[in-house]
């Protein structure tokens, strides 16, 4: 094991940002009615350098896929199939043990939901990075304190203050910004942020939006932002992925999908939100619930209860993810009014 | 990390707790106390009226008979309440619990002493061996819940709980004394070897201390296999253990997050335990006939002597009023969130 990089900022230009795929992945969790798929036949790349943001609503199944980028779907799930190859890592599906325990933080850092108490409330935050670098065999462990300290003052806080502070003497932008720093302080490439700002107060939200765009570009990482706010991944993300009952209904550039959504689902989400002018009554909410594990269909398309184009063929048969410029989606309507287009500008 | 921080206790500060913390208890064992003198000297029957007037009958004068009795309680019988409590309490100040009835002219405290001897150690040992035993295995039961181990340790937990602390006495005597005698049935030593520092006695001791302790800890396990299972379930579940799997913890690391969480909570009920101690186990003290302040208690009952009683429950409130105040500081030092008053 070398001891750690140096300055961080400065090996940032140097390395190349990872890619990450995703390949037909699917997470089963254990019920009494069988094993049942919260995650099925997710493809999905994130490019090197990109942020990438899945959204999607509760149960949709964006945290076991951010889970499964650190092979740590927790029972009773399981990784039932499927690949996640990391660039320099390999697939993280087939590590076991110490290798995965050793990728995790140092190859792959995991930021939690501020509100969630990610952090040991007895031991105060440097002791817990003391504890991280003797985990991963830093062996300079002052050079690590001084990263700590410098990512730290980069989101704003004063680094020697806050690693002598415990869990709840920190506020939840705080916490948040600490969650980051010990996600990247071991120079990991790919980090995941999940819910990042779930919880947080809106001018705290901003900065944590901030920070996170700015991180990533600075030290060049491949990130994932797992959110069910919209606005949020408008705001940071490159690339969109929309998740609806554990499959990825349509994927691509964020100003693309948002702008001219093409999947039916997407296209509710975006007229659920409420906006910042006009009427209020112009937010429309989907209608129906959505699914759980156990109201799944179990074939045909997942959305097809709520959705007002269904055809017959939505109750039989599941879409495939169709690619067409750069943009994947998951829709029968889609599909064939996309191909009508399509010959008519051929005739 | 070396420099001081803002909020961090500060020695004048942790004073001021101390100081506060001594306050309120002396000011609850002085509750106490007047509490058990307004009873021995308001319960039917008034033992130190009745103490001075059977003495008069039995022929003294009424100044020798007041005098024995003063001696006897620590008071005065006759006089104003008031004045005979401002004697009772100027007594204790000086530690005199007044002389037992049962024991004629041996001093209550002199009695305490010895039987707390018996008491102590033996049950001490006991809460200690069990909160470690209870504890450990807690933690194995709540690590193995989905599997046979830790269904058994559980188990094991619940029915040793649910098992009365007199019952598992009377099996061990009848067990390890009786069907296969290789325990001695009770008593706290062997008469024949000589009271101190020699082998052979301090071996005595222990042999004789085998049965109680066991007996002590077995009854109390329970609830602590039970109690330390539900906290780490409980910080298991914490997103705080995730986190520092992701972030590849090393397995010791994690687990000490784990066990130094869950085992805070149960250290107040230690502490409060050692407390209870002098209270001494009345069960095990009368199963294993031990002297210690248990039977004292139960004895100075039967007997009516309401001084000793009156000692006995003062040990008893000092006990737990100690135990109390350590376990507060106890948390002010292994709890930073304690520390800094008030969570955030």
């Amino acid at each position: 094991m070398t001891a750690h990089t140096a300055a961080p900022h400065m090996a940032a230009r140097d390395m190349e940002a990872p890619g990450v795929r995703i390949r037909d992945l699917t997470v089963v969790y254990k019920t009494p009615s069988g094993e049942l798929p919260a995650v099925r036949g997710v493809d999905i790349a994130l490019a090197p350098g990109t942020i990438t943001g899945v959204v999607g609503e509760s149960g949709s199944g964006k945290s076991t896929l951010a889970l499964s980028l650190l092979n740590a779907v927790q029972p009773p799930g399981r990784i039932a199939a499927g690949s996640v190859e990391i660039d320099g890592l390999g697939d993280v599906l087939t590590l076991r043990g110490e290798d995965l325990r050793r990728a995790r933080g140092r190859q792959v850092g995991y930021v939690f939901q501020a509100a969630q108490n990610s952090l040991n409330p007895l031991k105060t935050i440097g002791k817990q990075l003391l504890d991280l670098g003797r985990s991963h065999d830093v062996e300079d462990l002052r050079a690590l304190v001084r990263d700590a300290k410098d990512l730290l003052a980069r989101m704003g806080m004063d680094g020697a203050r806050v690693l002598d502070s415990y869990q709840h003497e920190l506020s939840g932008g705080m916490r948040q910004r600490v969650g980051i720093m010990l996600a990247l302080v071991l120079n990991a490439k790919v980090v995941v942020l999940d819910e990042p700002t779930t919880a947080l107060d809106m001018i705290t939200q901003a900065t944590i939006l901030r920070i996170i765009r700015e991180v990533h570009e600075e030290r060049a990482l491949t990130t994932l932002v797992i959110t069910h706010d919209v606005g949020a991944v408008a705001e940071v993300a490159d690339s969109l992925a929309v998740m609806y009952g554990g499959r990825v209904v349509e994927h691509g550039p964020v100003t693309e999908v948002l702008g001219d959504a093409r999947h039916p689902y997407t296209q509710g989400l975006i007229r659920a939100i409420p906006r910042l002018t006009g009427d209020l009554s112009l937010a429309r909410a989907l209608p129906g619930r959505p699914p759980t594990l156990g109201t799944l269909p179990k074939q045909g398309c997942v959305f097809r209860e709520r959705c007002e184009r269904r055809m017959d063929v939505c109750e039989t048969d599941e879409p495939m993810s169709v690619n067409r410029d750069g943009r994947t989606v998951a829709c029968h309507a889609t599909d064939r009014h996309l191909t009508l287009v399509k010959r008519k500008e051929f005739v | 990390m070396t420099h001081a921080v803002p909020g961090r206790p500060r020695v004048g500060a942790i004073a001021r707790k101390v100081g506060g913390h001594l306050v309120r208890g002396l000011a609850m064992i002085w509750v106490v106390a007047t509490i058990s003198f307004v009873i021995i000297r308001e319960i039917p029957g008034n033992p130190v009226l009745g103490q001075y007037e059977s003495l008069i009958q039995k022929g003294m004068s009424p100044e020798q008979a007041e005098r024995a009795t003063a001696v006897l309680y620590g008071f005065l019988p006759t006089g104003n309440l008031w004045e005979q409590y401002v004697g009772y309490m100027g007594s204790l100040l000086h530690l005199d619990l007044g002389r037992s009835l049962s024991t004629p002219g041996v001093e209550v405290t002199t009695l305490i002493g010895h039987a707390a001897r018996w008491t102590v150690l033996p049950v001490l040992a006991g809460t200690l061996l069990s909160f470690l035993l209870g504890v450990t295995m807690g933690v194995y039961a709540a690590i193995k819940r989905s599997g046979k181990l830790g269904d058994m340790l559980a188990l094991s937990g619940s029915l040793l709980h649910g098992v009365p602390v007199y019952v598992i006495g009377l099996l061990l005597t009848a067990i390890f004394a009786t069907l296969w005698p290789i325990m001695p049935s009770g008593g706290p030593v062997d008469v024949e070897f000589v009271p101190g520092f020699n082998a052979g006695y301090i071996g005595s001791l222990v042999h004789h201390a085998v049965l109680p302790v066991v007996t002590y800890t077995l009854a109390s396990y329970g609830g602590w296999i039970l109690a330390m299972k539900s906290n780490v379930v409980a910080v298991l579940g914490d997103d705080f253990i995730l986190a520092a799997e992701l972030r590849g913890l090393r397995r010791g690391f994690v687990f000490r997050y784990l066990a130094r969480n869950a085992i805070l909570p149960l250290f107040t009920i230690l502490a409060l335990s050692i407390g209870m101690l002098f209270g001494g186990s009345i069960f095990i003290e009368q199963i294993f006939n031990y002297p210690g302040l248990g039977l004292l208690l139960v004895n100075s009952i039967s007997s009516r002597d309401y001084a000793l009683m009156g000692g006995t429950f003062l040990v008893i409130t000092v006990g737990i009023v100690v135990a109390n105040i350590a376990a507060d500081l106890l948390y002010t030092v292994i709890d930073p969130r304690v520390r800094s008053g008030g969570a955030a």
